[in-house]
């Protein structure tokens, strides 16, 4: 509880990127900015893709970005971009990606919380509404409700 | 739920990823809401596919580009390429446990 209270939680909309490259550099920019992150996590952010995969495609058009917390984590952290057009992971089924969330946690556990009312809100309808948000206030509110309720959890 | 003929032990089901904390926990979160619409109580882990590699699991839950490898390391191998729909993954561990009988 505590650990997702003192989350860094971000929020941009209608970014324009050029390949899954950027999009996932895009995800981790404001993290990096808040510095909730070092800049070796982003890099391991792409070689993770690279090496593995592009499974971080978590569901049609949504990427989950992430890397080990001993890549650079200072403090747990879950970033949100929606992209002004979509980009290719080169997931089979999964492509292409207009929403790309990227999470870092300092350890294997204190992020479980947050990313378990990260995935009931995504069984629900926040994609749709992330999707349909006009606005970065309309994005970061619908991020820093999951965070409500992870608290009512 | 039991399992044929050892009717005390629940089954365990694994859902994976690359790294094995944030996919795979997003389809943890899938599989439990789906397990538990279907009755089933099981244990659950999620972890990455080099440690699956050498657990025991009776149900291995993941993206075909993981669940490839896997095919014959478990009785019960379920591909599935939306780690957010309870109900297309309630379907096919339906499907799936039934022809196994351990799920009725």
């Amino acid at each position: 509880m505590a650990d997702v209270e003192g989350a860094v939680l971000t929020a941009r909309s209608r970014v324009e990127v050029d390949g899954w490259q950027e999009a996932i550099r895009a995800s981790c920019q404001p993290l990096l900015e808040a510095e909730a992150i070092e800049e070796r996590y982003v890099e391991r952010c792409i070689e993770m893709v690279e090496d593995e995969g592009p499974y971080v495609v978590v569901a049609p058009g949504i990427a989950l970005a992430h890397a080990r917390p001993e890549d650079g984590v200072k403090r747990l952290c879950l970033s949100v971009v929606t992209l002004a057009a979509p980009v290719e992971f080169g997931h089979s089924e999964n492509d292409p990606v207009d929403l790309v969330f990227a999470f870092g946690s300092p350890d294997s556990t204190q992020h479980v919380s947050l990313l378990r009312n990260l995935a009931r809100a995504l069984q629900a309808d926040l994609a749709d509404k992330l999707r349909t948000a006009n606005t970065v206030e309309e994005v970061e509110s619908l991020i820093q409700g999951i965070v409500q309720d992870v608290k009512e959890d | 739920m039991t399992t044929k003929g050892n009717p005390e032990k629940r089954l365990k089901v694994m859902t994976v990823c690359g790294v094995g904390m944030g996919s795979s926990l997003i389809l943890r979160t899938t599989a439990e809401k789906a397990l538990k619409q279907l009755g089933l109580e099981v244990d659950l882990e999620h972890v990455d596919v080099s440690s699956a590699r050498s657990i025991d699991a009776d149900v291995i839950i993941g993206q075909a580009m993981h669940t490839e490898e896997f095919e014959d390391a478990a009785p019960v191998v379920v591909t599935i390429s939306d780690f957010t729909d309870v109900e297309a993954l309630k379907g096919k561990l339906k499907e799936a446990l039934e022809a196994q009988g351990w799920l009725t």
